[in-house]
């Protein structure tokens, strides 16, 4: 299985990526750009993505809410996202209907300032505000990946706060904010565009350049903000937190690891598959299906590149135990991964899962554009799309049990345990 | 900056014709039917089985042993024990999935087309062959209550739950949730699930659906080889009450002190998914909330900034299910919130809708669909869907047209006969002390406070 990839560059310095597939008559229009909450500063959290919501209120040849409305109304899908790392905007449309998101997609770009107006940061203000209070305040262990985020990195590190940001940011962002923000990320030289799907590809590149050929380049993004760079690499101790108000315990444990595309990625990639991938990994098998201690588990890492990543391993507590318990249990497993007894065959399961859902997940043209955005915003390579697993298929139970010895470490360890109503919270 | 003219929408492209795949239809000596989708572009196939072992079949002291037997079916199944399958599947890289809804209880698997064969025999082992070990049906049984605890403590699915329970007649299967209550799956005993295994998991009149790099013959040969042998039939079925518990408008106020949102569900019996208007009906949701642009959308996040989102959706099946318009406001905005939900019902029901919001509707939903098309699990999912439904098998071969051809007035008819704005249940989890005053206030019909406890009544 190949995915054909098509690199090139505009002389405004957008970098666009053409991946034909002309089996369903639909296309996705998918652009990354290079900036997200790391990119924010003190005092002024949840900018990145309350901007992101600006960019959906018009501009000057689409008046407010009308790019939505284009792409519903010929039937498309579209949303847009904002995280740690980077912001993405996504149509996928009719293939018939390419130069109209393009045209939608380019004006944002190089239209957007003239349009904005006080009323609706106002609005949007408000519609962030109850975002976060939907995800996070009125949502048990909705503020997991926040807390999270404070213990794990340092203040000064650009993952220390939340992509939703703070309510006291929100209410102080301002009109000037916005607009300098957009000066300062939003430019062609910034972003990466992609498409994936049924279009003519000489076609497309005629649409892209007259779309988006004339938007000049950007002044050049500032540096990170904070220190992105840890020194030294992990913790250095074991940190612990408390919360309550949520209807069952559970515990969260998360270790620093090397970030997104470092071979040490891949191999705690592995690690967290080991743990947690299917009814045949560690944790399941033994916390959940054996001694039934937890009422279900899950494990993963982070797809972050500033810096540092995390690997997080969650267990559910059955309602009134300890959750010290599972938490004692879920470290013992965990350092079990270093002390030797992974097989050959266990890694072998773990990459095979790995690759199918890899493959199941390209069959859709709008998530192969988004990997493909991703792969070339950090490593400037749309190609890894089919690469990227070769650095799966090298590794082995001794890469395994280094990585565990290296990271999965008392010391490098953020443990965050939600406790119910009524429990005390235990040593 | 650019010699285009951007004032206005760009034409569109040359038209690319769509069709949904061929769908073909075989039926094995016992009874099973298949149906199957071919789909070359990725080397994937999906396969599900469908028997007529859903919720509604359950025995109502046992109400969550359908979607139990579905959860423990990998739990030992021939000689092998839960480790074992677990072993086969994750190393054959299949991603297994069975579950249970109202209508159906199904199980089936993606997987690359090269384990197509060894995938075929884990399905037929766990379907045919499951063990039902004690000691697993005890933890199936505390892991879905866990989950009943977990989404009574969530304002969103606790609204979602206590909405159902006001909706249809007590009594009514359909007014519980799907996965039973704590005092029903605590009587889901082991016993309990091999009978319904044994009852409801029968070859006669079920269905196994293919989608993906494979063609009918080769499908035909794997389930003849795989489950041609296999017989029974399963009793008919009784059908859920689908009468409404309410006579008039009524808001139940789940307490939840603390609150900073009210989680809103306004609602009442919807439609079952045969039912003649259903193309009018999709048409009617999205104009009102199944869509960004929908009416309630721009209403209350765009123009109020009350909320994140609003929606609103039917939930169709072989009888008539649940309407439901949901969202979350912040707390001081919630009485204002449920008359605007309320006045939009209305609107719809005294005007007919304008030409454009007719348009885009429909060029929204007859668009859309190829969309979800283009995985092997996608097409297999609609292809359960004729076979839930008793839809002709060139059923989606007119879908988009029968959107297309949707008028105004058909809207409107929809509109009047499929919305209550006079018998709906609303219901909203939050902060009874803050909200109770304005919405008796808000004079739509009664208030009454309850307690998440009200949901095992």
């Amino acid at each position: 299985m190949q995915i054909p990839i098509e690199r090139y560059e505009l002389d405004n310095g957008l970098k666009v990526v053409l991946s034909e597939d002309h089996s369903t008559p639909v296309v996705a229009l998918n652009i990354w750009y290079d900036v997200g909450s790391r990119n924010e500063l003190p005092g002024k959290t949840g900018l990145a993505h309350l901007f992101e919501h600006m960019m959906f209120q018009g501009t000057v040849h689409v008046p407010g809410t009308n790019h939505i409305a284009h792409v519903e109304r010929v039937g498309g899908s579209l949303n847009a996202s904002t995280y740690l790392d980077r912001t993405n905007y996504y149509d996928t449309v009719p293939s018939d209907r390419l130069e109209l998101v393009l045209w939608l997609e380019s004006d944002r770009l190089g239209f957007f300032l003239p349009a904005l107006t006080q009323e609706k940061l106002d609005l949007q203000r408000d519609v962030v505000k109850n975002e976060r209070r939907q995800r996070v305040d009125n949502q048990p262990y909705g503020d997991w990946d926040e807390r999270l985020q404070a213990l794990l990195y340092p203040p000064d590190h650009p993952y220390h706060h939340p992509v939703i940001g703070s309510m006291a940011d929100l209410d102080a962002a301002s009109l000037d904010d916005v607009a300098d923000f957009f000066r300062t990320y939003y430019a062609p030289d910034n972003g990466v565009l992609t498409l994936c799907g049924d279009f003519d590809p000489d076609e497309a590149r005629r649409l892209i350049e007259r779309w988006f050929g004339p938007i000049p380049r950007g002044p050049g993004v500032p540096p990170i903000p904070g220190r992105p760079v840890l020194e030294p690499f992990k913790l250095g101790r074991e940190v612990r937190e408390t919360r309550g108000g949520v209807p069952l315990p559970r515990v969260y444990l998360a270790w620093r690891v090397p970030a997104y595309g470092t071979r040490d990625y891949y191999v705690g990639d592995v690690a967290s598959e080991l743990l947690a991938g299917g009814k045949s990994a560690r944790l399941y098998r033994s916390l959940v299906r054996e001694r039934r201690m937890a009422r279900g588990i899950a494990a993963f890492l982070l797809p972050v590149v500033t810096g540092a990543s995390s690997l997080i391993a969650r267990g559910n507590v059955p309602d009134g135990e300890d959750p010290a318990v599972l938490e004692r249990a879920m470290r013992d497993e965990v350092a079990r991964l270093a002390s030797g007894d992974i097989t050959a065959a266990e890694v072998e399961r773990a990459v095979t899962g790995i690759e199918a859902r890899h493959l199941f997940d390209l069959q859709k043209v709008n998530e192969r554009a988004d990997q493909i955005s991703q792969l070339t915003t950090f490593f400037d390579d749309p190609g890894l799309i089919n690469t990227e697993l070769d650095h799966y298929r090298a590794i082995t139970a001794d890469d395994v049990r280094t990585f565990a010895a290296e990271y999965l470490t008392d010391d490098n360890l953020v443990v965050l345990t939600y406790i119910a109503d009524g429990q005390e919270a235990g040593s | 900056m650019s010699a285009v003219d951007r004032a206005l929408a760009p034409p569109r492209g040359p038209l690319r014709p769509f069709r949904f795949p061929p769908v073909h239809r075989r039926r094995l000596a016992n009874g099973v039917n298949l149906l199957v989708a071919e789909m070359h572009s990725f080397p994937v196939v999906t396969v599900d089985v469908v028997f007529d072992a859903g919720g509604l079949t359950e025995n109502r002291e046992h109400a969550g042993v359908a979607a139990i037997t579905t959860a423990l079916l990998e739990s030992g199944a021939g000689e092998m024990d839960a480790d074992e399958i677990a072993e086969r599947v994750d190393g054959l890289g299949i991603s297994l999935d069975s579950g249970v809804s109202w209508d159906t209880g199904q199980s089936g698997f993606t997987c690359l087309r090269a384990r197509l064969e060894p995938a075929f025999g884990v399905l037929a082992d766990i379907l045919r062959r499951p063990t039902f070990p004690e000691r697993e049906v005890e933890r199936a049984r505390d892991e879905r209550m866990a989950t009943i605890q977990q989404r009574r403590g969530t304002p969103s699915t606790l609204a979602d739950e206590a909405e159902s329970r006001w909706v249809f007649a007590p009594g009514s299967s359909f007014g519980r949730p799907l996965g039973g209550l704590l005092r029903t799956v605590a009587e889901v005993s082991r016993d309990a699930v091999a009978a319904f295994h044994a009852a409801r998991y029968r070859p006669a009149g079920a269905t196994l659906v293919a989608a993906g790099d494979v063609t009918a013959d080769e499908v035909q040969a794997l389930a003849e080889r795989w489950f041609g042998d296999w017989e029974g039939a399963p009793d008919p079925v009784a059908p859920a009450d689908v009468r409404p518990r309410l006579d008039r408008t009524t808001i139940i106020v789940v307490d939840r002190p603390g609150s900073v949102q009210s989680e809103i569900r306004v609602g009442h019996v919807g439609i079952e998914r045969a039912a003649p208007d259903y193309f009018a009906v999709s048409v009617l949701n999205a104009i009102l909330g199944g869509t960004f642009s929908s009416r309630m959308n721009l209403n209350l996040r765009e123009r109020l900034g009350y909320t994140y989102g609003a929606s609103s959706s039917f939930a169709s099946r072989r009888q008539p299910g649940l309407f439901t318009m949901s969202t979350a406001v912040q707390t001081e905005v919630t009485a204002h919130s449920v008359s605007e939900m309320l006045r939009e019902m209305r609107e719809l029901q005294h005007e007919p809708v304008t030409g454009a919001e007719l348009d885009d509707a429909r060029n929204f939903l007859a668009g859309v669909f190829p969309l979800g098309l283009q995985t092997t699990d996608g097409v297999a999912s609609k292809l359960s869907t004729i076979v839930t439904y008793g839809l002709p098998d060139d059923y989606y071969d007119g879908y988009r047209d029968g959107l297309l051809s949707v008028t105004a007035a058909e809207v409107q008819e929809a509109a009047r006969r499929r919305l209550w704005p006079d018998r709906a249940a609303v219901v909203i989890v939050g902060d009874a002390e803050k909200i109770r005053g304005e919405l008796e206030a808000l004079d739509v019909g009664p208030v009454q406070v309850v307690g998440a406890e009200e949901m095992e009544a």
